[in-house]
Parts: C-alpha cells; sequence; structure tokens
C-alpha cells in the first residue's frame, strides 16, 4: 500500500498553489505511530502524480476534501516553527515558508 | 468516604453497576472513543477497556465522573443523590480546604522512562474522533504548572496532543491559569516552563482540576477538601513540580516560550469541533512515570462529556461565588449539561434589567466562557428545566428583556456560534435574558403563574394534594 498522509489547511488554495509550501502532514500508516506528525517543505499535486504518497486535505473543522492529492516531499524540517505560544500557526508556517 | 486512587473509584463504581469492562480487542483508533462517545450520549456507564489493540499490558478507563451517578459516587454519596444535593455536597466542602501532604514513595514511579526513552506511541494514546489533529493524550488530565514569580501551583484540566514521539501540543487556553503563568512569567524571560500531565489520579483530583477556581488558589488544596482528606503528592523526575503520588500516569514536559506547532482541530465540550486551531503551546517531554499495568483515563469529548457534570458543579458555585462578592442578591445558580457549559440559569432575590445587566458583566470582566444566563426570580428552581423554560419564554421582555455584552481578546474561542475571525481574536459577546419582573411593576398588577403552587390557597393546595395522593397518583 502507497504512503498516504493527511493535512489541515486553513487556505487549501495555498496548499494546491503548486509551488512549494510548508506543511505539518500526518502520516496515516496503520500501527502504533498512525498519525505522527512531521514538518516538511513539499509540493502538492492535484490530481495525484504516480509514485507520489496520496495527500489528503482536512478543513479546520476536520472536514475531509474526498479528492485526493500527492505530496512530494522536498525537505524534512524542525519538529516545531519559532514562534510565542499561541501563536497563529498558519502565520507561523507561512514565515518559515518565506526563509 | 475519599477514593484513594482511581482504581478504588472504578472498583465503587462496579460495586454499583456504574462500570463496564470490556475484555475483546477494542481498536485505540476511534473505535474505542466512538463505545465512549455513545456512552455520554447515552448516559452509559464508565467502560474499562482491557484489551487495547497494538498495546498489550495497559488499559483504558473511559468518562470517569460523566454521569451525576458516578459524581455521587466520586463524592462519596449513594449513586441517586439528586443534583441539587450533590451541588451543596460540593458547595460546603469547597469552603474547607484541606492542604496536600508529600511523600517520597508512590506507585507512579513504578516504571520510569527518562527523556531520551521516551516515546509516546508506546501509550496507547486513542484517536478520538475521526478528522481530529491527531491523538489525544490530554482529555481526562491534570496538568501541574507553576508561576515563574510566587508560589502559586496551578491544577488544571487541558487537552493535549501527540506531535511525534517527545513532543506535544495542547490548547490551555491563553486566559486560563496556565495560559497566564506561561505569558506573564516564562515567555518575557525566553524560559521554557515545567509542566506535569497526570493521568488517572482520584477523580476528586480530576474534579479539582477541572474546577473554576480563583487565580492563586492551589486546586490540590480544594481536591483536600472535597476528598475531607489531604491528597498525597510526589515530587517530579525532572523539576521541582509535585503530582500526585496515586496517578496511573505521569508525562513531565517542559513547555517552549519559543515555538508552535499544529494543534487541533479537536472535538470539544460544546459538543463541536469548531476549527479553533492555530494557536497553541508546544511541550518536549522529558520524563514518564507510570505503574505497573497502568490506567489510561480518556474523556470521550463531546456533547456531554464529563464536563457535563464538573464543569456544571464546578462552574456554578463559582458563579454564585462571584455573584454573592459583587453583591448580587443570588440565591442559586446551574449549569444544565445540556448547555455545554454554555449557559447558565441565576435565580436572585430581586430582579430587573439592572440586576441582569450586572449578572452577565460580572460574569465576562476576566474571560467570558458562559454566553448565555437566563436570570430567574427566586421562585423559579433552577435545577427544574420546564419551569425555566416557562419562566424564559413567557417572563423575557423580546425587545427590552435582553442584555448583551461584547468584549475583545477574552472569548471562549470553543463557542461554535463564533465566526473563524472572531474566534482568532477572541471576539465574542455573552447575553443575559431578564425572566423576572420588573421590581418597579406594582405587586397588585403582576402576572400572576397559573400553577396550583401559586394560583390557588394553601387550603385548597392541601386539599388538592391530599386529594391526589388518595386517588394513588
Amino acid at each position: 500500500m502507497s504512503k498516504e498522509y493527511e493535512i489541515f489547511a486553513r487556505h487549501p488554495e495555498r496548499v494546491l498553489s503548486g509551488r512549494e509550501v510548508v506543511l505539518t502532514l500526518r502520516d496515516l500508516t496503520p500501527g502504533r505511530s498512525k498519525y505522527r506528525g512531521i514538518n516538511v517543505r513539499a509540493v502538492v499535486s492535484r490530481p495525484p502524480r504516480p509514485g507520489e504518497p496520496t495527500l489528503w486535505i482536512r478543513s479546520v473543522v476536520g472536514l475531509r476534501d474526498p479528492k485526493p492529492c500527492s505530496v512530494r516531499i522536498v525537505e524534512e524540517l524542525p519538529e516545531a516553527f519559532e514562534a510565542v505560544p499561541y501563536s497563529d500557526f498558519f502565520e507561523a508556517m507561512e514565515r518559515a515558508e518565506r526563509r | 468516604m475519599a477514593h484513594g486512587d482511581m482504581r478504588s473509584f472504578l472498583a465503587a463504581i462496579e460495586s454499583t453497576g456504574d462500570l463496564i469492562k470490556i475484555d475483546d480487542e477494542v481498536d485505540w483508533d476511534q473505535e474505542l472513543s466512538g463505545i465512549g462517545r455513545l456512552g455520554c450520549e447515552r448516559n452509559a456507564p464508565t467502560f474499562l477497556f482491557n484489551n487495547i489493540k497494538d498495546y498489550p499490558g495497559w488499559r483504558i478507563a473511559c468518562n470517569p465522573i460523566a454521569t451525576w451517578r458516578r459524581m455521587a459516587v466520586a463524592l462519596g454519596l449513594r449513586p441517586d443523590a439528586p443534583v441539587p444535593e450533590l451541588y451543596k455536597t460540593y458547595a460546603e466542602r469547597e469552603q474547607h480546604l484541606v492542604p496536600p501532604v508529600k511523600v517520597k514513595d508512590s506507585r507512579c514511579k513504578e516504571v520510569v522512562i527518562p527523556g531520551d526513552k521516551v516515546n509516546l506511541f508506546d501509550l496507547p494514546v486513542p484517536m478520538v474522533h475521526e478528522g481530529d489533529g491527531g491523538r489525544y493524550l490530554g482529555t481526562w488530565d491534570l496538568v501541574v504548572s507553576k508561576d515563574a514569580k510566587s508560589d502559586w501551583v496551578n491544577w488544571g484540566m487541558y487537552r493535549f496532543m501527540v506531535h511525534n514521539e517527545r513532543l506535544l501540543t495542547g490548547f490551555p487556553r491563553p486566559t486560563s491559569h496556565l495560559g497566564k503563568m506561561l505569558l506573564d512569567g516564562y515567555v518575557p524571560q525566553g524560559k521554557p516552563m515545567p509542566i506535569a500531565i497526570a493521568i488517572g489520579c482520584d477523580p476528586l483530583s480530576h474534579l479539582a482540576a477541572a474546577a473554576t477556581f480563583r487565580i492563586a488558589g492551589n486546586e490540590s488544596e480544594l481536591a483536600g477538601g472535597l476528598r475531607r482528606a489531604p491528597v498525597e503528592l510526589i515530587q517530579c523526575e525532572t523539576s521541582d513540580l509535585y503530582v500526585p503520588a496515586d496517578a496511573e500516569i505521569v508525562i513531565e514536559a517542559e513547555v517552549y516560550p519559543d515555538r508552535v506547532n499544529q494543534e487541533g482541530p479537536y472535538g470539544e465540550y460544546p459538543g463541536y469541533r469548531s476549527g479553533e486551531m492555530g494557536n497553541a503551546i508546544c511541550a518536549r517531554v522529558r520524563a514518564i512515570t507510570h505503574r505497573k499495568d497502568p490506567i489510561l483515563t480518556l474523556d470521550t469529548t463531546g456533547f456531554m462529556d464529563s464536563s457535563a457534570t464538573t464543569t456544571s458543579i464546578s462552574g456554578a458555585i463559582a458563579i454564585q461565588r462571584r455573584l454573592e462578592a459583587n453583591d448580587i442578591p443570588v440565591k442559586a445558580v446551574y449549569v444544565p449539561p445540556e448547555g455545554g457549559v454554555h449557559l447558565a440559569i441565576v435565580s436572585v432575590r430581586k430582579g430587573g434589567a439592572d440586576i441582569a445587566r450586572k449578572v452577565v458583566e460580572t460574569l465576562t470582566v476576566r474571560r467570558a466562557l458562559i454566553s448565555k444566563v437566563i436570570v430567574v426570580d427566586e421562585d423559579v428552581d433552577v435545577f427544574n428545566i420546564a419551569a425555566v423554560l416557562h419562566a424564559f419564554a413567557t417572563k423575557c421582555h423580546p425587545a427590552t428583556g435582553i442584555h448583551v455584552t461584547r468584549y475583545v481578546g477574552r472569548a471562549n474561542t470553543l463557542t461554535p456560534a463564533y465566526t473563524q475571525e472572531e474566534r482568532v481574536t477572541r471576539t465574542g459577546a455573552s447575553v443575559a435574558f431578564d425572566a423576572t419582573w420588573p421590581p418597579g411593576w406594582a405587586a397588585d398588577a403582576t402576572p400572576v403563574r397559573a400553577t396550583l403552587d401559586s394560583m390557588y390557597s394553601p387550603d385548597i393546595q392541601r386539599r388538592v394534594l391530599a386529594r391526589w395522593k388518595a386517588l394513588g397518583l
């Protein structure tokens, strides 16, 4: 079975822009580590590209977009983003993206 | 009598028929919590899952005191004690705080896992709802933190999600006591804040952690008061924090003063997943200790979860105390479980617009968790929802009986009615529905309620009730 991930997006159009974006992926591989988080710089494609892991996009209330994407991980990032507690996480990701 | 630990409480509710043990294998990924969720919605017993997929040797107890029966047992009362008796018991015991005692040894240290060996995926952390942001370790927990500038130690019940093997993200709201400690004392100095997440303690310690308690108040003393016996505390392995010695599991961690990560979304106590994700805290685990054969506790958060009882009692008593302190002639307060901790019913000895307005303003000064307050006259029993609805529907003037107060920076981000923008800026409003008679109305012109207890003489009432009894009704 090919690898699958999911993300939570406030603005899905940013994720689907075709450029490199910073994301927090949830690894959906069955087993004890299912839902493990990983921060990455990646490119998302819809429709999915053959050979790439599947990516599902969920909204901020957790609803899954039924149309699948694929994700190409360019770089794994540190496990947390620089920002003071309670900072907007999505803005912190976008700042990391601009670096 | 106080229950010394979670296990003795589970034995007590098993003896009253309020515990079901499940020995068949159940999946930690939604199946187990789905059973618990339905349990909340159907007022079912606590479930103790003894056989969890992928996690032999671990157990999960679900919704420990999510019903009034189990709350009664936790307080040492008979399981069918009526709700007003539970409220009265809590209010009396809350007035007699009992300081904790420190011990050197405890069973929560039977297994000690140092930071470099920690793997949060070794714990059977459930995926609570389909579509949550991750697996939630902290649902029925007790999070200890200490003020950077004083001896104030806070216990709170806050949600925490597993990000990876050693990283947690959590959502103690910025207006919570932990949030205040972090933002006022640690973030300005760039210092990490030690916390300890205790899981599976005696139920009244968790009730105290979930309670609305005063700033600088120590909930361990409240727990002692509710138990009528001191809580035994033991020092953490990696900090000077103390945790309940009877805990099943203790996660010791440090909250970063300068890092964030994804947290949520999560199906929460108001009964919705509201999309409040995006502003949380991030903590790195430094050690885990636990008992042998540990029991992880889970609150399957959502409609009628444990807050239906815990916050109903502690929130209502806290509201009553605050209104009394502000010279509002309050008689009784009830936070009905079905209101998702968003609705309070307040009866007052003297009503009117000024009082209703003062009630809602007083309850939203620092943080605003309740968004709707129904103010009724003292002859309405706040625990009788039919009587409250009758008063609300008939006595609240549709144009002049509604009093709204607005605020920025202290709204409840979990309130489903708010837009995503309001959530981000914590902008909101609360409203008082004045269902009292205006004090200026003359008594001889105020409508008389058409019920037996109001529209008939005492003599007729006695005769009717006697007849009623004779008819076997």
